[in-house]
């Protein structure tokens, strides 16, 4: 266990020292502030945009809190999971292709050790800034567009970031399975995307797919209340973030 | 176009900070890196220029992992 | 160490093939071969880099899986986090083999130390030279005092002066330490082994101690030089008892011979009765070198 905290350590050293515990957080937050920001400012922007005679009135209504909220959540699944998956998707096949990972394994460190300590930094480092990025619209949806339950924001957001756990799991997963980080980023941005997008369009036999849990968190941030799936996909998803995790940590035959 | 509403800059500063963060740390890496994916003279122009999302290409794609 | 039929296959392709050897305690040994014959599978295997498709390896009489603990191993290539300073990666490599950072700290700067790069120990391995990461690698693989030491063609890349050092470096070390490593000249080995290895397309060609494979595998042999051409007589001393093989080439004559000072004086006397126009006679031994490639040749 102390071994496996050493390499912990050192997974975040490196993301210290390229930056990636600044900026990753910090692009969510952005975003996230982004997103309450221009609803605000919306009719304002339209209303000097375009040219239209003094005197008419345009009639734009305001978003509400929720939307808003619903919205960072989609700018978060579109910019944000690229980010993190382009951020990680190196994280164990960079090391198997310079060859770091043998200088690690020449040592008495087991194997799955050796990548859920990877893991484990992925995952805390995507759920921090998540977890920001929302404070951060939040903050702002409360400051300029109406009150919304601090509770409820913190619900939706857990229940979005199992998706997210989903995505950077499968993202290690492929890492150290696949000697090219590209084929990594591009597999699991495809995978995100498909996954998505059958579950909006055949909803009645998606009603199991992880990413129903976005769906969930928006009608918990709209609604007040989660309607439609919320267990099975739960399950689903807790079920194969653990079986990628557990298969990425069962290749050792050479390294 | 002219904009005739009122901006409150209070609520933009922490906007114009963190966009002010990412340029300088990707340009400070950017300086201090050997290589990167392409020339590096590139980078620098598409972190100073393409706002927001200059500094997140150089991070993504631009800085070669060794 | 006890190494009993260690195989390794991929798919069809069989890397090492029912190779059996053993080391003693306290020796250096050799693994010698040429480029593809499977040395760093054999090593990666001990190592628990590789799994193996057949075989055992046992330790000081324990047979295991994993030998980590016990072993210290230098890859072929090694590389390192060029962002870590010296210090820094031995003594995350240290803790890596369950030592205490105080006590992984104390280990790395004796090494550094020992190893002459006790200066650089602040310095980005970054800037390192390739001797100087070959020290590193080293001190690395020594860091939690490993039984045996394995290096992996530890001076093939380096420059003749590096070649040198690190020679130089491993005939200190075998002092304390069981070394086995690898390399495909057998210059190399000469040097600072005590006992070789040959290893050929996978398989065991020879192995034993330098002096012995000497003993047995070396000829006496004298060499005849003339100015003119040689075949014809070169032919009709074949069938000499003393003889055991003949190779004329140009103006050259090698006679392999069971006993020199026989041979000696019976050709000596053949050359002066035929008038055979000599310009060199020469008695010597046969190298090691001659064993290798026929080894390898084959």
């Amino acid at each position: 266990m102390k071994k496996w905290f050493v390499l912990h350590r050192k997974e975040w050293l490196e993301m210290t020292l390229n930056y990636k515990i600044i900026w990753i957080p910090l692009i969510f937050v952005l975003f996230g502030l982004m997103q309450p920001i221009t609803s605000y400012y919306m009719p304002e922007i339209l209303k000097n945009a375009s040219n239209l005679p003094e005197g008419s009135i345009i009639q734009i209504p305001m978003p509400t809190s929720g939307e808003v909220l619903t919205q960072t959540m989609g700018q978060f699944n579109q910019i944000g999971v690229l980010v993190l998956v382009l951020a990680f998707m190196g994280i164990v096949s960079s090391e198997r292709r310079s060859g770091m990972i043998k200088a690690i394994l020449v040592k008495p460190v087991s194997y799955p050790s050796y990548i859920t300590s990877k893991w484990m930094s992925v995952v805390l480092l995507s759920a921090g800034s998540v977890f920001l990025g929302m404070l951060a619209s939040w903050y702002y949806t409360v400051l300029l567009i109406g009150d919304f339950p601090f509770i409820d924001m913190v619900k939706g957001t857990l229940i979005y970031f199992i998706w997210i756990l989903f995505i950077v799991t499968f993202t290690v997963f492929l890492s150290s399975f696949l000697k090219s980080s590209g084929f990594v980023a591009a597999f699991t941005l495809v995978l995100s995307i498909l996954l998505s997008l059958l579950t909006s369009l055949f909803e009645k036999w998606m009603e199991w797919s992880p990413a129903q849990l976005t769906n969930a968190a928006a009608s918990l941030f709209m609604a007040g209340d989660i309607e439609g799936p919320l267990l099975l996909p739960l399950i689903t998803t807790v079920i194969l973030t653990a079986l990628f995790l557990y298969l990425a940590t069962s290749r050792k035959s050479s390294v | 176009m002219n904009f005739n509403f009122e901006i409150n800059w209070a609520l933009l500063a922490p906007l114009i900070v963190i966009q002010a963060i990412l340029l300088i740390i990707a340009l400070f890496d950017l300086v201090k890196t050997e290589k990167t994916n392409g020339p590096k003279w590139m980078w620098v122009l598409i972190v100073l220029l393409i706002a927001t999302f200059g500094p997140i290409l150089y991070f993504v794609i631009g800085k070669k992992r060794d | 160490m006890e190494v009993q039929s260690l195989t390794k296959s991929f798919g069809k392709h069989v890397a090492v093939n029912d190779l059996s050897f053993s080391i003693e305690e306290g020796h250096c040994v050799a693994l010698l071969g040429a480029n593809g014959a499977g040395k760093t599978t054999t090593l990666e295997m001990l190592a628990s880099l590789q799994k193996p498709t057949k075989g055992s390896v046992s330790f000081l009489g324990v047979e295991k899986k994993d030998f980590r603990e016990d072993i210290g191993y230098l890859p072929q290539y090694p590389v390192f986090f060029s962002w870590m300073n010296a210090m820094e990666y031995l003594v995350l490599m240290g803790e890596l083999s369950g030592m205490s950072k105080a006590k992984a700290m104390a280990r790395a700067d004796e090494l550094l130390e020992l190893l002459g790069i006790a200066d650089a120990k602040k310095r980005k391995i970054g800037g390192f030279s390739g001797g100087m990461k070959q020290r590193l690698g080293i001190a690395q693989a020594l860091i939690h005092e490993p039984k045996l030491l394995m290096l992996d063609e530890p001076v093939s890349a380096l420059d003749p002066v590096g070649r040198r050092e690190i020679l130089e470096l491993m005939k200190l070390l075998k002092e304390t330490t069981t070394i086995l490593f690898s390399t495909h000249i057998l210059h190399d080995a000469e040097e600072v082994c005590d006992d070789v290895i040959m290893i050929h397309k996978g398989e065991l060609a020879v192995s034993g101690s330098l002096s012995e494979l000497r003993r047995k595998h070396q000829e006496d042999v004298i060499v005849i030089a003339a100015d003119e051409n040689l075949d014809a007589w070169a032919g009709s001393i074949e069938s000499w008892d003393v003889v055991s093989k003949v190779i004329s080439a140009n103006d050259k004559v090698e006679i392999y011979v069971k006993s020199v000072a026989e041979a000696r004086t019976q050709l000596l006397a053949e050359i002066n009765e035929k008038q055979l126009p000599i310009t060199s006679f020469t008695v010597g031994q046969t190298s090691l070198e001659g064993l290798f490639m026929e080894v390898v040749g084959r």
